[in-house]
C-alpha cells in the first residue's frame, strides 16, 4: 500500500564536483568562503595635542605669588581645554573637570593594584589598549608592592582635547590629569630579590596622566591612556646593580663619519 | 620514501625542506612586509617594539595548524615565580635554563662533552671547550654563552662571570633514517642523528664536589672506612 503523508525526503546524494562542474560550464565563479573578522576601534593610538608641563612644576610651594598663578591659570580662560569640555558635555552632561579629577586618582590607584595583583581583567578596565602594553611590559614574572601613602596637592585637570577616528561623530577625548603624590614602590625579581625601590622610603612622584573615554560609545568609560614625561623631569633613581653600558659598534662610528665628511664636501662644493 | 630522497638529493638540501616544512611554526615567519607598514601606527609615541609585530590574528596566511616538535617543558622553568624572600633569610640564587635544539650529533657522543662542563664555573667551561677537539663542543659553548647573556639581560643576573653550570645534559632529537648497500645484496640503515642540549647556569661559586659520592676521601675519613671492614669481619666458630 502507497504512503499518503508526506514523508521527509533526504536531499539527493549529488558530489560537490559536479557543482563546481556545472558552475564552470555555465561562467559562474565558486562561492568564496566569507573570511571577514570584525575589528572594533576601542581607543585611539596615541596621545593628540599632548600638554607640555611647565618648567619648575611641582618645585615653587602654592602659597607663594608665583605658585598661585601657576594654580589658576588655566581652566577659567576661554581655550581650545574649554572648548574640549564643552564638547565631552555634549555627551556626558555631568562632567566637571574638579569632580573627574578626583574619580581619576581614585583609577590611578586602583589601576595600580591590579597591576601589583597583575589582575589582566580588572587592568583591561583601567587601561586602554594602546597602553596595556606599555603598564605590563616589564611586569611578568616580578613582584610589585605598591602602597599610596598620601595626596600632596589636590588632583587637577590641566589639558582636555577632543579627536574623531574616521568619522566626524565618532568622538574619543582625552584629558590630562596632573597628580602630585606620595607613593613606595618595591620591585623583587623572579627570585624574590628586591631589584628596584624600597617598602619602606616614600617618594614624591609628579605625574601627568592622559585619561581616555570613547564618548560616542554609551558604554566608554575612562581609562589611562599614557603618561607625559616632559624633558626637566628628574632622572629616576637608579638600579641597585651595576650594569654594562652598550658601547656604539663600529660599524655606527664609522658611518657618521662618512657622513659628516660628505657633509664638509657638500659644504665646500657650495662655498 | 623519505630514505632514497636523502641519497639522491643530499642531507643538506633534505634537512632545510624538513626543517622549513614540518618543525613547527616557531621559525617560519609570519610577518609579512606590506602587512606590517598598514598597521605600524604614524605617531612616534607608541615606541617601535610595540608596533604589532606579527600578523597571526589579522592575515589569512597559514591555516593549518602542525604539531610542536622539540623540548617544550625546559623552557618554562624560566616562567616560574618565587615569593619575596623575607627578612632575615638568604637570598635565592638566580638560574637560567637555556636548550639548543636539533644540533647535528649524536646524543651518545655529545654525553661526553655534557660531563665536562658539569659543574665548572662558566668562564673555565668556555675556555675548556675552545680546545676539545669535538663537533659537539662548538655548540655547547654557543650554547653556554646564549645562556650567560640571557641571564644578564632577562634575569637580573648582575656578573656574567659569578655563574656556574649546574645542570649539563643531551637528549635525543631528530632522527632521519637512510638506507645505504652492502655487499652481496644486503642493505644497512644509517642514521642521521641530532641531539637537544639543555643547561642551567646558576649565579655564585660552583659546590666544590659536583658529585659527591664519588670525591676524595679525606684521610680521617678513610680510617673510619678502615676501621668499619674491620669490624664487620665475622669470626667463624667462635664463641
Amino acid at each position: 500500500m502507497r504512503q499518503t503523508c508526506s514523508v521527509f525526503q533526504p536531499p539527493p546524494a549529488r558530489p560537490n564536483r559536479w557543482r563546481h562542474r556545472r558552475m564552470k560550464e555555465k561562467g559562474v565563479q565558486p562561492v568564496r568562503p566569507w573570511m571577514e573578522k570584525p575589528v572594533f576601534i576601542s581607543a585611539t593610538s596615541g596621545t593628540f595635542e599632548a600638554y607640555v608641563p611647565p618648567e619648575g612644576d611641582g618645585k615653587v610651594s602654592a602659597t607663594l605669588a608665583a605658585g598661585a598663578k601657576q594654580k589658576f591659570e588655566f581652566l577659567e580662560k576661554k581655550g581650545k581645554s574649554m572648548m574640549a569640555i564643552r564638547k565631552i558635555r555634549q555627551f556626558d552632561e555631568d562632567f566637571d573637570p574638579k569632580v573627574f579629577a578626583e574619580e581619576a586618582q581614585q583609577i590611578y590607584v586602583d589601576m595600580h593594584k591590579a597591576l601589583a595583583d597583575f589582575d589582566k581583567v580588572k587592568l583591561h578596565q583601567m587601561v586602554t589598549e594602546r597602553a596595556f602594553p606599555m603598564v605590563t611590559n616589564q611586569v611578568r614574572n616580578k613582584t610589585l608592592r605598591w602602597q599610596f601613602v598620601s595626596s600632596l596637592e589636590p588632583p587637577r585637570v590641566v589639558h582636555a582635547r577632543c579627536t574623531d577616528v574616521i568619522s566626524k561623530e565618532n568622538i574619543f577625548a582625552q584629558v590630562t590629569v596632573r597628580f602630585h603624590t606620595k607613593q613606595t614602590l618595591a620591585v623583587y625579581d623572579r627570585f624574590g630579590r628586591l631589584q628596584h625601590g624600597s617598602e619602606v622610603v616614600a617618594k614624591d612622584v609628579l605625574e601627568y596622566v592622559v585619561f581616555e573615554k570613547h564618548v560616542a560609545n554609551t558604554y566608554g568609560v575612562w581609562r589611562i591612556h599614557d603618561k607625559i614625561i616632559p624633558d626637566w623631569m628628574p632622572p629616576r633613581q637608579p638600579s641597585y646593580k651595576t650594569y654594562k653600558a652598550e658601547e656604539q659598534t663600529p660599524e655606527e662610528t664609522e658611518v657618521a663619519v662618512v657622513e659628516e665628511k660628505e657633509q664638509k664636501v657638500a659644504e665646500t662644493a657650495v662655498a | 620514501m623519505a630514505a632514497s630522497i636523502t641519497r639522491v638529493v643530499g642531507l643538506a638540501a633534505l634537512e632545510s625542506s624538513l626543517f622549513r616544512l614540518s618543525l613547527g611554526t616557531i621559525q617560519r615567519p609570519l610577518l609579512c612586509t606590506s602587512a606590517s607598514k598598514l598597521l605600524s601606527p604614524s605617531d612616534t609615541t607608541t615606541p617601535s617594539s610595540l608596533v604589532q609585530k606579527s600578523t597571526l590574528h589579522t592575515s589569512a596566511g597559514n591555516q593549518s595548524w602542525e604539531r610542536p616538535r622539540g623540548p617544550r617543558k625546559w623552557l618554562v622553568n624560566n616562567q616560574t615565580k618565587f615569593e619575596p624572600t623575607p627578612f632575615g633569610e638568604q637570598e635565592r640564587p638566580a638560574y637560567v635554563c637555556h636548550v639548543k635544539e636539533n644540533i647535528k650529533y649524536s646524543p651518545d657522543k655529545m654525553w661526553y662533552v655534557a660531563c665536562l662542563v658539569r659543574g665548572m664555573k662558566i668562564d673555565d667551561a668556555i675556555h675548556q671547550l675552545q680546545f676539545v677537539h669535538k663537533k659537539g663542543a662548538v655548540a655547547v659553548r654557543e650554547a653556554l654563552e646564549e645562556a650567560q647573556e640571557l641571564a644578564v639581560r632577562n634575569h637580573n643576573v648582575e656578573f656574567k662571570s659569578n655563574l656556574w653550570v649546574s645542570e649539563s645534559f643531551v637528549g635525543k632529537g631528530l632522527v632521519i633514517k637512510g638506507f645505504r648497500r652492502h655487499a652481496r645484496r644486503r642493505f644497512g640503515q644509517v642514521k642521521y642523528k641530532h641531539c637537544h642540549y639543555f643547561v642551567t647556569l646558576e649565579e655564585g661559586e660552583p659546590p666544590e664536589h659536583y658529585y659527591p659520592h664519588s670525591r676524595k676521601l679525606t684521610p680521617q675519613e678513610m680510617l673510619e672506612e678502615w676501621l668499619e671492614s674491620k669490624r664487620q669481619r665475622t669470626i667463624p666458630m667462635s664463641l
